[in-house]
């Protein structure tokens, strides 16, 4: 069995003809939240923190989420997008706070660190590497390297090391979480105009193992190579995580096997009786201090008018330039990539036994970024089919040619460029795959390109309309990661009520 | 005339000397097979001559009614004989997975050949009564007969056994009965009626053996019984795990993926030391609950208290609890243990079973598998056994079978460290076991209403533990460390000191 879906383009596309018919209905609201990914799900959850109930959220698709969603079928749930979340920033307290919440964090221990909930931390093994033709320990590049090549990982691991120590003149940490955080110290920042590659350059680094590794971590991130995205964004990966709430295994993540649609999950209950689904907002626009929205309802095929004292623009830039005039010049400065995700249900998944099946699974010199096994926090000694999910992001110089490439290639294509990656550490698995989803992302996240976290676009952007129109999103910070949308989510809805107060 | 008569007579007599070696070679298979599955040598051998004596004179009775057609019959017999002696070990083999049939098929089988040998001598007899001087002839076919037996009884445990093993034995003296039946089809065809259809019968027979004979090896599966170097009587592959049960002497073992799971000469000192401390020492012990242990054993040994209503028993593997319920020997071990009516048998996973648990005990044996790898870790974390906590009652007692603190220090004191974490009170014993070497336990109690040196009861007839914990509980240095880290889901860490500590004894 073999299926092809992806996010709605179809109907997002609408946007460009924008044949919608006039609306025949109105809501009058004082609050609006347009998009239900984790940046309008955190501002639902905010405004019930502040009290504030008189509020809907309108989503394009059928479900709430954005990139943090999920399929299932019948062996397991699996992520249809972002799929874990790395252990929060001892300072981040707002998170602390929501994981707390739902019991994610169970307690604080005596020495007050976090106690968290330990079937929710990804099990052990969690990473193994397929490195000359063996799986091994961890994703880096370890067994089988040269003296030098050994030298220069621990040289970069130090650079690294200071890099997430290291503090501004501005006493902020050169790199943090969210990210306008971090220091403005402008020697840091200028590594925002070089790319990953030349810095890799510039510091004197030659071999290819720790090029690699680190081109692969750029990927998981960022949807862009190491050739294409920002200095200052690829060292962010490493250095933003302080890896101070636990005393042992600082790197392990958060994880769940629908990945984090689980978070999705715990926020969306702020919103219930709250939501539109399968609501298509075309228009926004501000008219005697009110915000008109119009949106379409893919379902009774008829528009909608919502009249709004206060509007949230959860969604990305590319939609927003659609629906609010004067935005079309500066959204040309942001780049999304586009992602493949394949979920295999596999009879087994045998190899050569050098090291066990672990949550994540990456193949050096593949094509993709390896595959998460999915039933990997499940407590059964034995599952009778396996379920794992292959990531695919299109780096390339032109993210512009990859989309229509995704969307263009046939079915069997797609198929077949995800067996023949995998076959390089499963030479059967072709013959082990009973079940193949393939999910297209066209606009999977945005992408860090040299220039663009500290750029002109992203601060235009940025900026309310009227004090009536606000924007929160992951692309106004230039890396898509869960806490950036969290702390858009609840850093508009407190801006709203501070102009607010302001206002009277 | 005479001269062919000669030939007539003397091949009639061949047949009987090999009719009573065979015979009585299949009688020998019959009781060696007997006495590998079933133990107690002199039982078995005594029942099975016994019976096949007693059959070859049921036989030799009911030769009267046969009037037409006797060198047929005879030469049919002879067919018969070869088949369904030579089968007989290769059937054993294979039903003794039924345990339950297999004493009767054995002894039906032993019958079977012993009538018909039994009838084809008064046959014989018959058929050579008006050609020979009745004096002759039964001199000449009780010494054929006798000397067939010498030469079988002494070929059997100093040849055939060795050389051919004990399936190919009996199906290479099944060829040669067969043979003889071919042999007389072509030498004897004028004197034989029919003698075509009778000629494939044989030939068809014969085939039918070789066939079997090429592939006994298969069946018996050499390469085991090289890796154990002890004799398998049976194996199984389950859904989950192969399971093989091997005899030497008066021992029997059983390997779970190769894995030695008990040893009959000791495995009481394992189990009574497993169960007996905790069943003492909880306040109640009405309702037990078994984890792993689908042998039945500890449930053996839980059943010795009358205070015991209910006990619930979860093994994941379905094949390794229905053998243990059916199969003879196993339940001689385990004492029917797993038929009691007191007894719950559940198949599925015990962590997703504890999780969904509505029920409480008064004491938990945990006898999982060592952690020798990170699914059966999961077992042996801090979230487990605060998912055990959580159907316990209070004052209840929970044992856990913790691998060797000789061979695997850090293992064993990791997952008593680990146990601490959760529980009030907390102890760790081990006990001497010979075919396993210095075993270990932990042992913990949900509560401060009773103590690892309280008895609350005792059960009779104990033949290790004596009901004295602190004569348990005392670690030489050798068996100590220090350092150790707790064992949670998402660092397993004991799987890497188990893998640390086992991996250097191979």
């Amino acid at each position: 069995m073999f299926r092809l879906s992806g996010t709605n383009h179809l109907l997002g596309h609408r946007l460009w003809i924008r044949d919608f018919p006039k609306p025949t209905n109105e809501i009058h609201i004082p609050y609006l939240i347009v998009g239900g990914g984790i940046s309008g799900l955190s501002a639902a959850r905010q405004f019930h923190k502040k009290g504030i109930s008189d509020f809907i959220l309108l989503e394009l698709e059928g479900h709430l989420g954005g990139n943090s969603s999920n399929g299932e079928n019948q062996y397991s749930k699996f992520p249809l997008g972002a799929h874990y979340l790395p252990l929060p920033n001892l300072k981040d307290k707002e998170l602390l706070q929501f994981l707390e919440e739902e019991k994610i964090i169970l307690s604080y221990d005596q020495k007050g660190f976090p106690v968290f909930d330990e079937l929710q931390l990804s099990f052990a093994p969690d990473e193994r590497l397929f490195y000359k033709n063996n799986w091994q320990d961890g994703v880096v590049p370890k067994e089988g390297n040269s003296k030098e090549e050994d030298l220069e990982f621990q040289r970069f691991f130090r650079q690294m090391d200071a890099f997430r120590e290291g503090k501004g003149n501005d006493e902020k940490f050169l790199f943090d979480i969210p990210l306008y955080l971090s220091s403005e110290d402008i020697a840091i920042r200028n590594l925002d105009k070089i790319t990953m590659k030349k810095w890799f350059e510039n510091n004197n680094f030659k071999t290819k193992p720790l090029f690699d590794y680190i081109d692969y971590c750029c990927k998981d991130d960022f949807g862009l190579g190491i050739e294409y995205v920002s200095a200052w964004a690829g060292i962010h990966y490493f250095a933003a995580r302080k890896q101070d709430a636990t005393t042992d295994k600082k790197e392990s993540v958060l994880t769940w096997p629908e990945g984090n649609a689980r978070l999705a999950s715990h926020l969306k209950k702020y919103t219930d009786g709250k939501t539109l689904k399968n609501h298509l907002v075309y228009e926004v626009r501000v008219e005697n201090h009110k915000v008109i929205a119009k949106a379409f309802d893919d379902v009774k095929k008829v528009s909608v008018e919502i009249i709004a004292d206060k509007v949230i623009m959860a969604t990305p830039q590319f939609v927003n330039q659609y629906l609010i005039k004067d935005r079309k010049e500066f959204t040309k400065g942001f780049h999304y990539t586009p992602w493949l995700l394949a979920s295999l249900t596999v009879t087994n998944l045998s190899d050569n036994f050098s090291f066990p099946l672990s949550w994540d699974n990456v193949i050096y010199e593949a094509k993709g970024l390896g595959y998460v096994y999915d039933q990997h926090q499940s407590l059964n000694q034995v599952q009778e089919k396996k379920v794992i999910t292959y990531y695919y992001s299109f780096s390339s110089a032109d993210l512009r040619k990859s989309r229509k490439e995704l969307y263009k290639k046939s079915k069997d294509y797609w198929k077949q460029f995800v067996f023949d990656d995998l076959k390089i550490a499963h030479p059967d698995i072709e013959d082990c795959t009973e079940q193949m989803e393939v999910f297209l992302l066209g606009h999977g996240m945005v992408s860090p390109v040299p220039g663009f976290i500290f750029g002109e676009a992203k601060k235009e952007a940025s900026k309310n309309i009227q004090n009536a129109i606000y924007f929160a999103h992951t692309d106004l910070s230039g890396i898509s990661i869960f806490e950036e949308a969290f702390h858009h989510g609840i850093n508009v809805v407190n801006q709203i009520l501070d102009d607010t107060a302001l206002d009277s | 005339m005479g001269k062919k008569f000669l030939r007539f007579e003397f091949l009639l007599l061949f047949a009987v000397f090999i009719i009573a070696t065979c015979g009585l070679v299949y009688e020998l298979v019959a009781g060696t097979l007997a006495s590998y599955l079933l133990g107690d040598s002199v039982k078995q051998f005594s029942f099975i001559i016994g019976v096949y004596l007693f059959s070859m004179g049921i036989g030799s009775f009911f030769s009267k009614f046969f009037h037409k057609n006797l060198l047929n019959t005879f030469v049919e017999i002879e067919i018969l004989v070869g088949l369904i002696g030579g089968l007989s070990s290769v059937i054993l083999f294979l039903l003794f997975e039924s345990v339950e049939y297999f004493q009767f098929i054995l002894y039906l089988l032993v019958f079977i050949t012993g009538f018909l040998v039994g009838l084809e001598i008064p046959l014989l007899m018959n058929i050579l009564k008006d050609k020979v001087e009745f004096r002759d002839l039964v001199s000449n076919v009780f010494t054929f007969d006798y000397i067939g037996a010498l030469l079988a009884s002494i070929l059997f445990p100093l040849i055939l056994i060795p050389k051919l093993g004990i399936m190919g034995t009996s199906l290479f003296f099944g060829m040669i009965n067969v043979s003889i039946a071919i042999a007389l089809c072509f030498l004897l065809k004028r004197e034989l009626k029919n003698s075509y259809f009778l000629k494939t019968k044989a030939i068809f027979s014969f085939a039918v053996l070789l066939g079997v004979f090429i592939f006994s090896d298969k069946i018996l599966d050499y390469s085991e019984g090289k890796l154990y170097g002890e004799n398998i009587i049976y194996t199984n592959s389950t859904q989950y795990q192969r399971i093989v049960l091997t005899h030497n002497k008066s021992d029997y073992r059983l390997y779970l993926n190769n894995n030695l799971q008990f040893s009959s000469a000791d495995e009481y000192r394992y189990h009574e030391a497993l169960v007996h401390p905790a069943m003492s020492i909880a306040k109640n012990v009405k309702h037990v609950l078994v984890l792993g242990g689908g042998d039945g054993l500890a449930v053996r040994e839980i059943l010795k208290y009358k205070e015991v209503q209910k006990i619930t028993l979860v093994d994941l593997d379905q094949g390794m609890t229905k053998l243990f319920k059916t199969n003879k020997v196993l339940t001689d071990f385990n004492k029917g243990a797993l038929n009691n009516p007191k007894v719950t048998v559940i198949n599925t996973d015990a962590y997703i079973w504890a999780k969904s648990c509505k029920e409480k005990f008064d004491v938990v044996i945990i006898d999982f598998p060592d952690p020798s790898n990170y699914s059966l870790g999961k077992l042996y974390s801090l979230n487990f056994y605060q998912t055990i906590k959580a159907i316990l009652e209070t004052d209840a007692a929970v044992v856990i079978q913790t691998t060797s603190p000789y061979f695997a220090p850090k293992s064993f004191w990791c997952i008593n460290k680990t146990v601490m974490q959760v529980f009030s009170q907390v102890d760790a014993y081990h006990a001497y076991v010979p075919s396993f070497g210095e075993w270990g336990y932990t042992i913990a109690i949900n509560g401060f209403g009773t103590t690892f040196n309280t008895i609350n009861r005792k059960a009779p007839g104990l033949k290790f533990y004596n009901y004295q914990f602190d004569r348990f509980n005392y670690f030489t240095t050798d068996m100590i460390s220090n350092e150790i880290e707790i064992n949670r889901l998402d660092n397993q860490i004991l799987v890497r000191y188990f893998d640390e500590e086992w991996g250097k004894l191979q």
